[in-house]
């Protein structure tokens, strides 16, 4: 079993805070008061389970700054381009694709970094990820493409785009 | 005021018709998807409704029906996982 | 009265991309296209309405917490939804669900499969 360290409780239980808040929204002191109590308890229940390496960067304003920028200015701008793609492909028909699963590598070593990327190239549409596996301390991602143009490392410069290059700034 | 109300009108129409795919569709992922579809167009359909009405109660609705789709989505996904496909137990991929 | 307008336009868009995710759904060939065009409906579709939303709240209501409320539900969806969506795309392939017309490339066949 994992062990619960200080500022992973300590994050965990902001998180949980400003959960609160949002969804009850009113400011008198017993509601704080209840709030607090109850994601502290959350917090040092559960704060092993989620936090797994040092979270000290969710307090580091640059990183956190950079963590900004990439879903402000980075993300959309790929979001963007793929869903007017997407949305091409499904008023014209839904008959030029070409779907296959292409096994693509990543320069990421953080836990963190690799979750982020995964979900954000699932989040975009005409790519998901299937798996990720590792070999030979290289790790690759599975991936189904709705239109496969070109395999191995080019795949993945077209996938991940700048992708990659924003969440490297972040976690590494 | 209401063009709030047409666009809640269309969304709605757009999840009755992703039903279809729900009733028809031939494996089960297809009628998970279509399903999750459904629920995140009604969610937006419920907000628009909100605006229009000007009652909060709708928002809360939708945030359980985002919260309830997530969670049949895991479990149908988990389910689904446990298929035709045995891997060895010593092996790293699970 | 501009605001109103933007809010539309902003609906509007979302419209337009939830009834090109719904066509998707309708009529792509196979499981995992099917997958591929109901994410459409999930994040440009469902951020259209959520943007247009958020400004007539801010700015025509002026209700923080309705503003916040439709905040909280573009951003529960926006996190969530890419991990039901993987769980369920390995979920299909592990379960044996293969599209009818074989797929080109498929690394993961190639690799796990014998």
């Amino acid at each position: 079993m994992r062990k619960t360290t200080f500022p992973a409780v300590l994050a965990t239980f902001v998180v949980c805070f400003l959960f609160w808040i949002v969804l009850d929204f009113s400011f008198k002191v017993e509601e704080l008061v209840a709030g607090a109590v109850v994601s502290l308890a959350v917090a040092l229940f559960s704060a092993r389970f989620f936090i797994h390496e040092k979270a000290g960067w969710f307090f580091n304003p640059v990183k956190l700054f950079n963590l900004l920028f990439y879903w402000i200015c980075i993300f959309p701008v790929e979001l963007i381009k793929a869903n007017v793609d997407m949305a091409k492909r499904c008023f014209t028909g839904c008959t030029n694709i070409n779907p296959g699963i292409v096994k693509i590598p990543v320069d990421m070593k953080s836990d963190y970094g690799q979750a982020a990327l995964a979900n954000s190239i699932t989040l975009t549409p005409g790519t998901m990820t299937l798996d990720i596996a590792e070999e030979d301390g290289q790790t690759y991602y599975y991936i189904h493409w709705i239109d496969v143009t070109a395999t191995g490392k080019e795949a993945g410069d077209a996938i991940k785009g700048n992708l990659e290059k924003g969440l490297r700034r972040v976690w590494e | 005021m209401s063009d709030f109300l047409i666009f809640a009108i269309f969304f709605a129409v757009l999840a009755v018709l992703n039903l279809y795919r729900l009733a028809k569709g031939p494996t089960a992922a297809d009628r998970q998807v279509a399903g999750d579809s459904a629920d995140i167009l009604v969610s937006c359909a419920l907000v628009l409704f909100s605006l229009y009405s000007g009652r909060g109660i709708y928002l809360d609705i939708a945030i359980i029906s985002a919260m309830l789709g997530i969670i049949d989505t895991m479990l149908v996904g988990r389910y689904l996982d446990r298929g035709r496909w045995h891997y060895d137990a010593d092996s790293d991929h699970r | 009265m501009l605001i109103r307008i933007i809010a539309d336009v902003l609906i509007f868009i979302g419209a337009i991309f939830a009834t090109a995710g719904t066509i998707g759904v309708l009529k792509m060939p196979d499981t995992y296209s099917r997958m591929q065009a109901s994410t459409c409906i999930s994040t440009l579709g469902m951020l259209g309405a959520a943007l247009g939303a958020l400004l007539y709240a801010i700015f025509v209501m002026g209700s923080a917490s309705t503003a916040i409320k439709v905040c909280v539900i573009a951003l529960l969806i926006f996190v969530t939804n890419p991990v039901g969506a993987h769980a369920i795309v390995k979920g299909a392939y592990r379960h044996g669900i293969r599209p009818e017309k074989p797929m080109e490339v498929d690394d993961f066949r190639r690799d796990f499969d014998e």
